[in-house]
């Protein structure tokens, strides 16, 4: 640990703190830094990490997945998708494809990417078959696709799109009766985009300590020093303690291309539901791109209630702060990373994933 | 997915730069960075293959010494 981390965690030891402390982030960035760091051993004793709802693929939902699971099977298409997505279950009886890997392994063209720019590179290298990319990922990876749109994309190239905001499933728990945070870790790179501003909301609002944090543990620890300091005076306000990278309006370029090909619409996130304004779909001058145009992919409203996650997984609670992953209990004995059950486990940034690769094994 | 690196600009052709991170050397779309002025030198943080925000010299660095941290630890 370099000797400015321990200077915050002096200074967050030395604080005379009355009651047990909750701080949540809501990014699997923050959650794997934080665990491979071993901060929480670190910390006075109560002080509480919580990991929220910061994994984009855990939170995408069932049917979109089991949507391109049957558009791939189907239909002449190369569906493309981030690697992590391509292991994420569906509810279906068993001998049917839950994934799209055991879709690929059925015949289906399926391929991991891992840019827009290699999308790009495979679309227009094979210009005579349609093109799929199926995306699920928050503002810092939304605004990149926003970007390919509005540069122009080939004809045989769509989007199916599960793009979520960040705030919004923040705004959700506050709102509910039993937040179970008093201090949020506002992600770093979600804010470079969209601008530290966008969390005063969780300061004013709500009057929670705030603080926007890289994922040094510098920057974490001082993040964390932060919002004590916020609780201990009584004064919740918004901190920056990412300001190399983070500005307080974010990068208006990139505000301005997805507000230019994206709509934000009330979306659905996996075992929490639906969230007003927490979705992303093509504007008009794009839905020519939108698979959901192109292909028909039958909204089956006999599978909603299957929109779950799996059954006896607790994602839903670790998503939600609710639980950490290994009070979850398939943790460690019918749910690792070699067999998963939930998206936790499997996602690089589910927070069951993270713990496990940590070293937390019970 | 949110994971950005740091990369340093080498050279840059309309909105495409050649950036390089530890040796690595990586195309780079500028097209989200229309509204900085960025040159040879500079640092930008890049998620999957698009600069999203620039940043100082001296965060860089300590990005690819945390970088090579979680490298080490993944390793042991």
């Amino acid at each position: 640990m370099s000797t400015e981390a321990k200077q915050w965690l002096s200074r967050i030891q030395a604080l005379k703190l009355p009651n047990r402390v909750h701080i949540i982030n809501v990014c699997g960035g923050h959650e794997r830094s934080i665990a491979q760091a071993g901060l929480r051993g670190l910390l006075p004793e109560n002080i509480e990490l919580i990991p929220g709802p910061g994994c984009p693929v855990c939170v995408c939902p069932e049917e979109d997945i089991y949507a391109a699971i049957q558009l791939a099977l189907s239909e002449p298409v190369t569906l493309l998708a981030y690697g992590d997505l391509l292991r994420v279950p569906v509810n279906l009886p068993k001998g049917e494809p839950r994934t799209l890997m055991a879709a690929r392994a059925e015949g289906a063209d399926i391929r991991p990417v891992a840019s827009p720019q290699e999308v790009l590179a495979i679309a227009r290298d094979n210009p005579e078959k349609q093109h799929c990319f199926f995306m699920a990922g928050f503002e810092t990876t939304t605004a990149p696709l926003a970007a390919m749109l509005a540069e122009g994309v080939p004809d045989n190239l769509s989007i199916l799109l599960s793009a979520r905001l960040t705030w919004p499933a923040v705004a959700l728990l506050l709102n509910s009766d039993t937040p179970g945070f008093d201090a949020l870790v506002a992600p770093g790179h979600v804010a470079a985009i969209m601008g530290a501003q966008q969390w005063s909301f969780v300061a004013q609002q709500h009057r929670v300590a705030t603080a926007v944090a890289g994922f040094s543990s510098e920057s974490l620890l001082a993040a964390f020093y932060s919002t004590l300091c916020q609780l201990l005076d009584g004064q919740p306000r918004l901190d920056n303690c990412y300001r190399d990278v983070v500005r307080d309006e974010g990068n208006l370029a990139a505000q301005r291309i997805i507000e230019q090909v994206l709509k934000v619409t009330d979306a659905h996130w996996r075992g929490i539901g639906v969230i007003a304004n927490s979705g992303y779909t093509l504007r008009d001058g794009y839905m020519k791109h939108d698979a959901r145009q192109r292909f028909s992919i039958v909204d089956d409203a006999q599978r909603h209630r299957a929109g779950l996650m799996p059954t006896g997984c607790d994602c839903t609670q670790v998503l939600l702060g609710k639980i950490y992953p290994n009070q979850c209990p398939l943790y460690g004995r019918s749910c690792t990373p070699r067999q998963p059950v939930g998206p936790c486990m499997i996602s690089d940034e589910g927070a069951c994933r993270i713990w496990w690769a940590a070293g937390v094994k019970s | 997915m949110c994971l950005a690196i740091p990369m340093q600009i080498l050279s840059i052709d309309g909105t495409t730069a050649r950036c390089s991170a530890n040796g690595v050397e990586r195309e780079v779309s500028l097209f989200l960075m229309q509204d900085r002025s960025l040159s040879m030198g500079d640092f930008v943080m890049v998620h999957v293959g698009y600069a999203i925000e620039q940043v100082q010299a001296i965060e860089a660095q300590r990005r690819w010494q945390l970088f090579d941290e979680m490298d080490r630890s993944a390793d042991a």
